[in-house]
């Protein structure tokens, strides 16, 4: 296990705690706080499912079960207002993202260097609570969610995804003898149309998270060494952020569920002919 | 900002979460509120089809009230109609029965009147006979005597 940098500022709490197995490739490493918190927060939701399972009536609910009802009726409301057929991957898929990225944005209010501090008791010198700050976990959800895009476009009309990718839409606007030099370029547009996908999808709640991560370290320290101002208007300030920043995680999840829902959508959507 | 091992340690954790989430909350929660919203469709359907019977059995019942007073109805004017027939065939048989004793009577009358007229008639005559007779036994025949009384008799009661 190797631990990364000592610089001061904000640039220092920005490490993970990091686990390298080959010091010259990047790619064989593993950030430790980011797995150990989604497990963390994964396991809290699988106990919390049961514990809700074991606990269902039939009758009127109330409660909790109330709350979660709400939540999983306004999922499939949103699935079925934007999906075409039945599928019964798609809420649960939904219903998991938005409660999974809201719970890992929602760690993000805590104060700046608490959980960092705890782990520090343990000589953890870099600790990043919030799983959705570290690209890895949006990416992975974005991956996975263009993954199940491709299956099901491949599934459901393989023909016609592949004539889109070869002639939608600038090789059918050409003469037949120059459509094979338009084909490779109408692909390569494609892929980067497809492939930005998910890469809109990460990137988005990440460069979020990051950003107000970034900006409670600077009110952090606004209110770590700004004297009596600064301590009393970083309090504030720091306040009205973390409120903020609350709202903005909420809108982050739904818009990763929503825009998931979208895509599997398009791939499910019926060909016209 | 790095992608590295742990982003197939994350697709890993998410995926599982998925399965898992599905396997224990969603899949329950969502059958059993489907089974509630089929449960209160029913018995919404049901409270229809029920305010339907009531209608149905409330115009059938206004139905059958009509008729019934319509029946009601026919009966008492054939009631009616049969009361004033009786009363009618009553005062008939009553005036008949009175015109019968009526003219019982007087044919009663005519004879009693014809007997005791006769009665007097022979009563008077024996009275005349028995006066005449003593008028005879003095001086005069008794069978003329007889006719001539007879005669007068005869002529003062046809007067009378």
């Amino acid at each position: 296990m190797a631990q990364q940098g000592h610089e001061g500022g904000i640039a220092g709490h920005l490490h993970y705690w990091t686990l390298q197995f080959d010091q010259h490739n990047p790619f064989m490493q593993i950030h430790l706080d980011t797995m150990l918190m989604t497990i963390a927060i994964a396991t809290v939701m699988v106990l919390f499912s049961k514990w809700l399972g074991a606990r269902l009536t039939s009758g009127a609910p109330t409660g909790t079960q109330n709350f979660i009802e709400s939540i999983i009726d306004f999922v499939n409301q949103t699935v079925k207002d934007n999906f075409p057929t039945n599928n019964p991957l798609i809420a649960p898929l939904a219903l998991t993202i938005f409660v999974f990225i809201f719970l890992c944005n929602t760690l993000d209010i805590l104060p700046s260097f608490l959980i960092g501090n705890i782990a520090g008791l343990f000589g953890i010198e870099h600790f990043r609570p919030v799983p959705t700050n570290d690209l890895n976990l949006p990416a992975a959800m974005g991956i996975s969610v263009f993954i199940l895009v491709l299956y099901y476009e491949f599934k459901l009309k393989p023909l016609h995804f592949c004539k889109e990718l070869l002639f939608e839409p600038f090789t059918n606007l050409v003469p037949t003898p120059l459509k094979p030099i338009i084909m490779p370029i109408n692909l390569i547009l494609k892929l980067v149309e497809e492939l930005a996908k998910p890469l809109s999808l990460a990137f988005r709640l990440f460069g979020n998270m990051f950003a107000g991560e970034v900006i409670f370290l600077l009110i952090s320290f606004l209110l770590l060494s700004g004297g009596i101002v600064g301590m009393v208007s970083g309090f504030f300030v720091g306040l009205a952020w973390s409120i903020f920043h609350l709202f903005i995680g909420l809108l982050q999840a739904f818009i990763f569920m929503i825009l998931s829902i979208v895509y599997l959508s398009i791939a499910h959507q019926p060909v016209e002919h | 900002m790095s992608i590295d091992l742990t982003f197939i340690g994350q697709i890993v954790v998410f995926l599982t979460l998925v399965y898992l989430m599905k396997k224990h909350l969603y899949g329950p929660m969502n059958d059993m509120m489907e089974a509630r919203s089929a449960k209160i469709a029913e018995g919404l359907a049901a409270a229809d089809a029920g305010l339907e019977a009531k209608e149905i059995a409330k115009a059938e019942i206004e139905k059958q009230m009509a008729e019934a007073r319509a029946e009601a109805q026919r009966i008492l004017s054939k009631a009616e109609k049969r009361s004033a027939e009786i009363n009618e065939e009553a005062i008939h048989k009553a005036r008949a029965n009175a015109e019968q004793i009526v003219a019982s009577g007087k044919e009663e009358l005519t004879a009693e009147v014809e007997r005791a007229r006769q009665a007097l008639r022979k009563e008077v005559a024996n009275i005349a006979i028995t006066a005449a007779e003593q008028i005879v036994q003095a001086e005069l025949d008794a069978k003329r005597h007889t006719a001539l009384i007879e005669q007068i008799i005869e002529r003062e009661y046809s007067q009378a």
